[in-house]
């Protein structure tokens, strides 16, 4: 009886472990496995084991533009990317949450749950979505701004490279935004009321509660959920190629994009060995920052 | 516990029984731009009707994401029986050794029936490695309303070509003389391919050189960024599949597209009119147009290959083909077809005069995918005003040299 109790968890966390190891553990192997090979899907059975060949192509493959190397390009684009979208998200959503968190708000159940909308669409989907709704012709964005008389032609947001940058960032962070706003808002809720009362009495302005009360309790919330969307910022891969394919020319071309374009499309100057190592270099650079922040975090709640 | 043993028996002889008797053949579909599951699907219960212990299992994948579907299929060793395919991936999928030649197998009757345009755009060093399903020519579609307010004559030359957009081109009023692609996407480069075609410039030439960077070639580029100033705002945003919303709105003077579009345009009633893409002024050639076409390939890891021509010939037999083109509005790849009452229409007219002017899509590239890309490089930094024809296509040249390596 005692041996059938223990076997019980192991039991219940069999089907996770195996999910886990069927569907991360070995695709990660097979990335890292890949990586030091000479591999194509346009030559499935020619297998070569290159060592760090394809660590080194990353930085020599400058067929494009002899200044920077493909993958650095991409790479630097993507930080550019991330750091942006990321900082609306963190930004905005502490300014919505402070916002629906206010008990002069009325209606503000209905917008809590209204905030969560976008959160729930596929991200194809929205990028679909965007995609006409900033469109020059018919376009609502460009629509209401005709009729308000701010711009007198149509504005193309997806034809320059800076302009298609700043959309692609700001339609992610449309995308992301609702999941910072709840977290945030549930930070904001365990504040305890008194903290303010106190502060009120001893005559701090709103700004000082601010800074004083709100954002150093905020802090691990606001780490944690960061981090988690610096993650998936990192893998944002929907957005971009639905609005612009990585266009125009190449100024929206991430590092996710540029990973699938050497597996599928350049396949003869990359291929999955190629793309491979690409992976492993944003999967290091992903978990460097990550756990830079962590150890940012842990101190933020000794404090 | 023996009640559970004699169920689980049972069912496992029935179901051998089942897998026994149907021989499956698995087929992979696209789905999108007029493709309907239910259109296929329709295909396979007539042939598994006609031919009894056969089962077709149709897998489908929308356009964009057919060809990862394709290479990564046959990379995991596991690629459909049957493959429908643009016929520009043709060179690496046979590069691959993942679709089989089919010249023994096509018989002089059934070559007969097609275009020899038609096989050329399946041919690749010498073998056919795919039959024709379907095929397009594109023409300028225009609007007549707009061509007769401006006194606009049907274009014959590039320079009335830009004369008419031109006098039509009026962006105060929300009239644009042309509608044109620029997003990153295979249809740009079939565009600008139009015009490159036109002026009788190449990617790579018969002898496989690699001639974009050509002064006839760098001449079209110039005249589609010279075009591109009276098409509407923000063309880089703007595939062609999306273009005939702009041209239903009666705001578009003309464009290229395929008549299935065209005949939106009218049902959205638009006043339409047909001309075909005239030469360009270091062409010979009176017109010209680009033949796309898709086919159905034979996968090299079928195990079913008997079964798999069967069904090829029987997608590809000339009433089905007939019965198909007319469905979805696609030009006849067979020479008879156009002789069925459908086809004498006046909207079909221009496209199937246009098929002998035609020169096919990926003639002479071993790998359209990368050459795309870098095409499509050289079309966005020509419109963006980034650099000049002569350098954006010496650059594409120099990269498509590699790849055709």
């Amino acid at each position: 009886m005692i041996t059938s109790r223990r076997r019980t968890p192991y039991i219940l966390i069999l089907p996770l472990l195996l999910a886990f190891s069927i569907f991360m553990l070995y695709p990660l192997y097979k990335v890292v496995e890949s990586s030091f090979y000479k591999a194509s899907f346009l030559n499935p059975t020619f297998r070569v084991y290159v060592g760090l060949e394809n660590f080194r192509w990353l930085f020599n493959f400058k067929v494009f533009d002899p200044r920077w190397s493909y993958f650095v390009a991409a790479l630097s684009r993507s930080l550019l990317w991330v750091g942006g979208s990321v900082g609306i998200k963190v930004v905005l959503g502490i300014a919505v949450a402070i916002l629906l968190n206010s008990q002069f708000l009325a209606g503000r159940r209905i917008y809590r749950t209204l905030v969560i909308i976008p959160w729930a669409i596929p991200w194809a989907m929205s990028s679909m979505m965007w995609a006409w709704t900033l469109n020059s012709q018919f376009g609502l964005v460009n629509s209401i701004l005709l009729k308000l008389h701010i711009v007198d032609k149509p504005v193309t947001f997806l034809t320059t490279a800076k302009s298609a940058f700043l959309t692609t960032m700001v339609v992610d962070a449309w995308v992301g935004l609702p999941f910072m706003i709840i977290m945030f808002l549930s930070g904001l809720q365990s504040i305890p009321d008194d903290l303010y009362e106190a502060a009120t009495v001893d005559g701090a302005s709103d700004w000082t509660k601010f800074v004083r009360i709100t954002l150093p309790l905020l802090k691990p919330v606001i780490l944690t959920t960061s981090l988690l969307s610096l993650v998936w910022t990192f893998n944002s891969f929907d957005i971009i190629w639905v609005l612009t394919r990585g266009g125009p020319i190449r100024a929206t071309e991430t590092l996710p994009v540029a990973i699938y374009n050497v597996a599928f499309l350049l396949t003869r100057f990359g291929g999955i060995g190629k793309a491979s190592a690409m992976t492993m270099a944003q999967v290091t650079l992903v978990t460097v920052i990550s756990v830079f922040y962590i150890r940012t975090l842990r101190r933020g709640v000794e404090i | 516990m023996r009640k559970l043993l004699c169920v689980v028996t049972v069912m496992a002889v029935f179901l051998m029984g089942v897998a026994m008797a149907e021989e499956v053949l698995k087929v992979l579909m696209p789905i999108g731009g007029g493709y309907t599951i239910e259109d296929q699907e329709a295909i396979a219960r007539e042939f598994e009707k006609d031919n009894p212990g056969v089962k077709i299992e149709m897998e489908f994948v929308g356009w964009a994401e057919l060809w990862n579907k394709i290479i990564t299929s046959i990379g995991a060793g596991a690629a459909p029986d049957v493959m429908y395919i643009a016929s520009r991936w043709i060179p690496v999928l046979a590069d691959m050794g993942a679709i089989i030649p089919l010249d023994e197998y096509i018989t002089p009757e059934k070559r007969e029936l097609y275009y020899d345009m038609v096989w050329d755009t399946v041919t690749y060093n010498g073998h056919v490695y795919g039959v024709v399903r379907a095929m397009s020519t594109k023409v300028f579609i225009y609007n007549k309303k707009l061509f007769e307010e401006n006194g606009v004559k049907i274009p014959t030359t590039w320079d009335e070509l830009l004369e008419a957009a031109k006098k039509i081109h009026n962006p105060t009023k929300g009239i644009y003389g042309i509608a044109m692609a620029g997003k990153r996407f295979v249809s740009t480069v079939t565009q600008f391919l139009q015009y490159l075609y036109a002026n009788d410039g190449r990617i790579v030439d018969e002898k496989g050189n690699v001639v974009i960077d050509k002064p006839n070639a760098v001449r079209a580029l110039e005249f589609y960024k010279e075009l591109s100033s009276y098409a509407q705002p923000g063309i880089i945003e703007w595939t062609r599949e999306d273009l005939i919303k702009l041209f239903e709105t009666g705001k578009v003077g003309m464009y290229i597209d395929h008549v299935h579009n065209a005949l939106k345009a009218i049902e959205k009633g638009v006043d339409v009119g047909f001309f075909l893409i005239p030469g360009g002024p270091d062409s010979v050639k009176r017109y010209s147009t680009v033949i796309v076409t898709d086919c159905i390939a034979i996968s090299s890891q079928t195990k079913k290959k008997d079964l798999a021509l069967k069904f090829m010939n029987y997608m590809t037999s000339f009433e089905k083909q007939a019965e198909w083109d007319l469905k979805l509005g696609f030009v006849p790849p067979m020479v008879k077809e156009k002789d069925l009452p459908e086809f004498q229409k006046w909207y079909w007219k221009p496209y199937i005069e246009a098929i002998k002017y035609g020169y096919p899509q990926s003639a002479g590239v071993k790998d359209w995918e990368g050459t795309q890309e870098v095409l499509l490089d050289a079309i966005q930094s020509v419109l963006l005003g980034q650099g000049d024809a002569k350098t954006a296509l010496s650059q594409a040249a120099r990269i498509i040299k590699i790849l055709q390596k």
